[in-house]
């Protein structure tokens, strides 16, 4: 594991998208009484990008945040802000912005109070007239003209996230952190904000490291994403690199894309419930595990003769999608494999219920995990 | 900068915070309670006190029949009202904290018995003396209804309205705390036990009083620490019969004997400790609450 | 089955209960209004009157009943207790404050400030005024060492009313602000503690009442006869004999009490209505 490591980190830092870096964390770990939550996080983002911090619960990707902001204080490592060691900074002085999951909306004060409260209270005095030129200008800019003098309590849930995101934006940070910024969110509100935070920031260019644990909020929103998983970094890329190639069988599992099957690699051959198949591109992992994305699985009768790999089991239902359709079927070991559609590839397939298929995949676009890979 | 640097500038916010409620509570609370085990053994002349230490107080106050008896006193009042306050009390926490099904309700009624908190204290045991007098309110009405042909004399300046002030006085600290673990109790389970055929005697012993039974040890504790320490109410309607510790204290310290003072005191201590050392080992209150 | 025959006879005996803890009260207040200056502190009234209310106000012609001494231990009283109430509760939030981090000891202390509501005043006032009169050598005076055993017992109140209060509160708008740029000290005034405030003023009631009747703490803690708090006063009234005088007194301050009750129910409600009416406003949007 300590090599994969090694060699996860390089990939991350090596793996710089646009300009200088703006802030850089090093070797940062994080325990709270014995349980790690940051275990040596090495990571780096550039000026004008969008990084998506992807991580099931638990992870350690909150922590993270919390330690970039100042929050928190990392056990071992450093945080470097815009060239400077800012590892021993209180929050106050980092001028580094923070949305949270909840907004933390000052409850008392209006929305526009709420804009205008950093430069209000800040260190550097801001003169009156400009605090009121900037906070119209970015309560226009998130929509939110007319709503001013309302309490927060008074609007809508988007309307908070906006208030957030004003009052964040406003201070003019070249960093922001934005934890699960649409969890709070309904689903058809979450989708809408998504276009918006995305548009805003280029409007804006500052980068965002956006902690997430919606692989498709992820994959949707970020320049790059960066996986975690126990407090390390396991995976790093452009969303399109981590999406095909995971680079392990955890990453395979959080993006929620592909059916995993045991199984046995032995001198590049994976052996699992669908026979055996050559696998000469290996990744190394700890387990051996055989990774076929949804919508790479084929349907066919069960009558159909396969060359390559071939799995009978029973569909058992289907679920729509808007986009696409998704089939569920199971096989004689009770494991459940789901098979997309994309609509845009024509009308679906109607499978009968409780009927025997045979699924089958080109080998080629499977991704194979196993201990005895290089 | 290194890490661990970081660390200890950030753990000395709260250090600040603290460190004038420590320093206040030890100058103003520990020093002056340690000042009455020191002086104990300080010498005592008859206007004097001199720092030379001496048994001389606490010999005297073993072997003084008044001072004896203030110990007795205090410990058989102590547990009389005790038992008193619970007995009366228990019922109404019932009421209030498990009968009353409405939150409002509850809430009106153990407002209702705060309020006469708001009186002045030694107003509130003044009040008694019209009430237990021989020509008192109890006496007038228990002659009208014919109960009785004279008045009762017994009931002012003895040992009895003592109790009686102390009870009314304090029996609402042992209704709150009772109340509040009554009403925590998760109804489905009395219905659950109702189900299964329990009467209400069995349902009482074996869920209602073992769940309110921490309450029912704050409330004591709260009784107990109060009437130990209780010299008024015993002063105002015992008219001076009653001796408690607190009133020993209070008469020494005013003809200036500071040391037998301080020897009642730290007597009063090891009660006290005693008491709430004894409480706590029925109940784990950090578990509890 | 049971219970419906339990509760009607809970019912009644809280009542009687009811009346246990109130009776003497009313039977106080109706002799307030005996006749004056010669009817006495008993039944029946001879004449109902307000002459002992005038009394207090020195609005009768003297009479063989000295008035109350109560006017100057009426003002020490409440300025003690403003004293009081303003030290205690900042010790107060300043303590919940550092208890919101963990900290080495957090425990130890904790019990030596919840100790001070616990430790009888007979006791720290004793220990504060032997530590005053026979080592430090220093006069005792009720704006002093009273003052100092009054915080001691009404700090801990303030400082549990503000750790349940601050337990409760969402610490992130609190990050939001430092992470705006705004220093710890000023979130603290800006953020923090209006949000506290309800809190605070529940704090800053107890400790005022408390101090107000404390009795005990002052009879020792302070002075002579020139540093008589009012408890101290009426406690004088107790060596002789008492008057009606002493009634319409209590029924007075009680009538006081429920004026500070009343001001902080106000403040209370309005900040909870404020509270409501947007709740109500954002469920209609």
């Amino acid at each position: 594991m300590g090599a994969g490591c090694k060699n996860l980190r390089s990939t991350v830092t090596g793996r710089m998208t646009t300009g200088a870096a703006i802030f850089r964390i090093d070797g940062v770990s994080k325990s709270y009484g014995g349980v790690k939550a940051l275990d040596s996080v090495t990571l780096e983002a550039g000026v004008n990008e969008y990084v998506s911090l992807l991580g099931p619960s638990g992870s350690g990707k909150t922590t993270l945040l919390r330690v970039i902001a100042g929050f928190e204080v990392p056990d071992v490592g450093r945080v470097v802000f815009q060239g400077r060691d800012i590892t021993g900074l209180p929050a106050h002085e980092r001028g580094i912005g923070f949305v949270f999951q909840n907004f933390a909306l000052f409850p008392h004060l209006t929305v526009k109070k709420n804009v205008a409260f950093g430069m209000m209270n800040g260190g550097v005095a801001v003169p009156a007239a400009e605090i009121d030129q900037r906070c119209q200008a970015m309560i226009d800019m998130v929509g939110l003209s007319g709503l001013e003098d309302r309490g927060v309590e008074q609007i809508s849930g988007g309307q908070r996230q906006r208030v957030a995101l004003a009052r964040t934006l406003v201070m003019q940070p070249k960093l922001v952190l934005l934890d699960e910024p649409l969890g709070a969110l309904d689903a058809n509100l979450r989708g809408r904000m998504r276009n918006e935070l995305r548009a805003i920031r280029e409007r804006m260019g500052v980068t965002f490291l956006h902690v997430t644990g919606s692989e498709t909020e992820a994959l949707a929103m970020g320049d790059r994403i960066v996986v975690l998983d126990r407090g390390r970094i396991i995976q790093a890329g452009t969303p399109d690199d981590v999406y095909s190639a995971p680079s392990s069988p955890a990453v395979a599992h959080f993006l929620n894309r592909f059916n995993l099957f045991d199984g046995t690699l032995t001198a590049g051959k994976f052996t699992g419930p669908f026979g055996t198949v050559a696998s000469p591109h290996a990744v190394r992992a700890p387990q051996d595990v055989y990774a076929i994305r949804y919508d790479r699985v084929n349907v066919l009768p069960l009558t159909a003769t396969v060359s390559g790999p071939a799995l009978k089991a029973t569909y058992i239902a289907s679920e729509y999608l808007g986009s696409s359709v998704m089939n569920f079927f199971e096989t004689s070991d009770g494991k459940v494999v789901e098979v997309e559609h994309h609509l845009s590839l024509g009308a679906p397939e109607i499978y009968v219920a409780r009927q025997d298929y045979l699924l089958t995949w080109n080998p080629e676009q499977a991704i194979v995990f196993g201990r005895e890979a290089t | 900068m290194t890490d661990a640097t970081v660390a200890r500038k950030r753990r000395l916010g709260p250090t600040w915070l603290i460190l004038p409620g420590i320093v206040w509570m030890a100058l103003f609370m520990i020093v002056p309670i340690a000042m009455i085990v020191y002086v104990s053994f300080w010498t005592q002349t008859t206007f004097n006190i001199s720092p030379t230490p001496t048994l001389a107080s606490w010999k005297q106050f073993f072997a003084s029949d008044t001072y004896i008896g203030a110990l007795w006193t205090t410990i058989r009042i102590w547990l009389i009202v005790l038992a008193a306050t619970f007995a009366i009390g228990y019922p109404t926490a019932l009421f209030v904290g498990l009968f009353v099904k409405s939150k409002t309700l509850s809430t009106v009624l153990l407002v209702i018995c705060v309020i006469p908190f708001w009186t002045s204290f030694l107003i509130r045991v003044l009040a008694w003396r019209p009430m237990l007098g021989k020509e008192g309110v109890i006496n007038i009405i228990l002659l009208k209804l014919n109960v009785i042909s004279h008045p009762i004399e017994v009931l002012l300046f003895t040992e009895l309205s003592v109790i009686i002030g102390m009870t009314q006085i304090y029996c609402v600290f042992m209704v709150g705390p009772i109340a509040f673990m009554l009403g925590r109790i998760d109804r489905n389970i009395i219905e659950a036990a109702r189900d299964l055929g329990a009467g209400f005697g069995r349902i009482f012993w074996k869920i209602i009083f073992p769940l309110s039974l921490p309450g029912v040890v704050v409330g004591a504790i709260f009784v107990s620490v109060m009437v130990l320490g209780e010299f008024a109410t015993s002063g105002a309607l015992s008219g001076r019969k009653v001796n408690l510790l607190g009133n020993i204290i209070v008469t020494q310290v005013g003809s200036l004997k500071w040391a037998m003072a301080s020897v009642s005191g730290v007597i009063l201590t090891v009660v006290m400790g005693m008491v709430i050392a004894a409480f706590l080992r029925i109940v784990d209150l950090k578990q509890e609450l | 089955m049971e219970s419906r025959v339990l509760k009607p006879i809970l019912a009644v005996y809280v009542v009687a209960f009811l009346l246990f803890l109130y009776g003497p009260f009313f039977v106080l207040t109706i002799l307030s209004f005996q006749q004056g200056p010669d009817g006495g502190p008993q039944f029946p009234i001879t004449e109902w009157s307000l002459y002992w209310y005038k009394q207090i106000f020195g609005l009768t012609p003297p009479s063989r009943i000295a008035p109350l001494p109560v006017g100057e231990a009426l003002i020490r009283s409440l300025v003690l207790a403003f004293m009081t109430m303003v030290t205690s509760t900042v010790l107060g939030v300043m303590s919940a404050q550092a208890f919101r981090r963990k900290f080495t000891g957090s425990s130890v202390v904790f019990y030596l400030i919840v100790l001070g509501m616990m430790v009888p005043g007979v006791l720290t006032g004793l220990g504060t005024s032997l530590l005053a009169n026979n080592v430090l050598g220093i006069e005792r005076h009720w704006y002093t060492t009273a003052f100092a055993t009054h915080v001691a017992y009404t700090y801990p109140f303030a400082f549990l009313v503000m750790l349940a209060i601050l337990n409760r509160f969402d610490g992130s708008v609190e990050e939001a602000s430092w992470s705006l740029g705004v220093t710890p000290w000023t979130t603290f005034r800006k953020v923090t503690f209006p949000l506290i405030f309800p809190g605070v003023l529940s704090a800053m009631l107890f400790a005022f009442t408390l101090s107000l009747d404390e009795f005990p703490r002052s009879l020792f803690a302070a002075g002579g006869s020139g540093d008589q708090t009012l408890p101290l006063a009426i406690y004088g009234t107790f060596a002789v004999e008492i008057h009606p005088n002493i009634f319409a007194f209590g029924v007075l301050t009680t009538l006081f009490s429920f004026a500070l009750l009343s001001v902080y129910g106000i403040l209370m409600g309005l900040s909870v209505r404020r509270a409501r009416k947007l709740a109500m406003q954002e469920d209609i949007a």
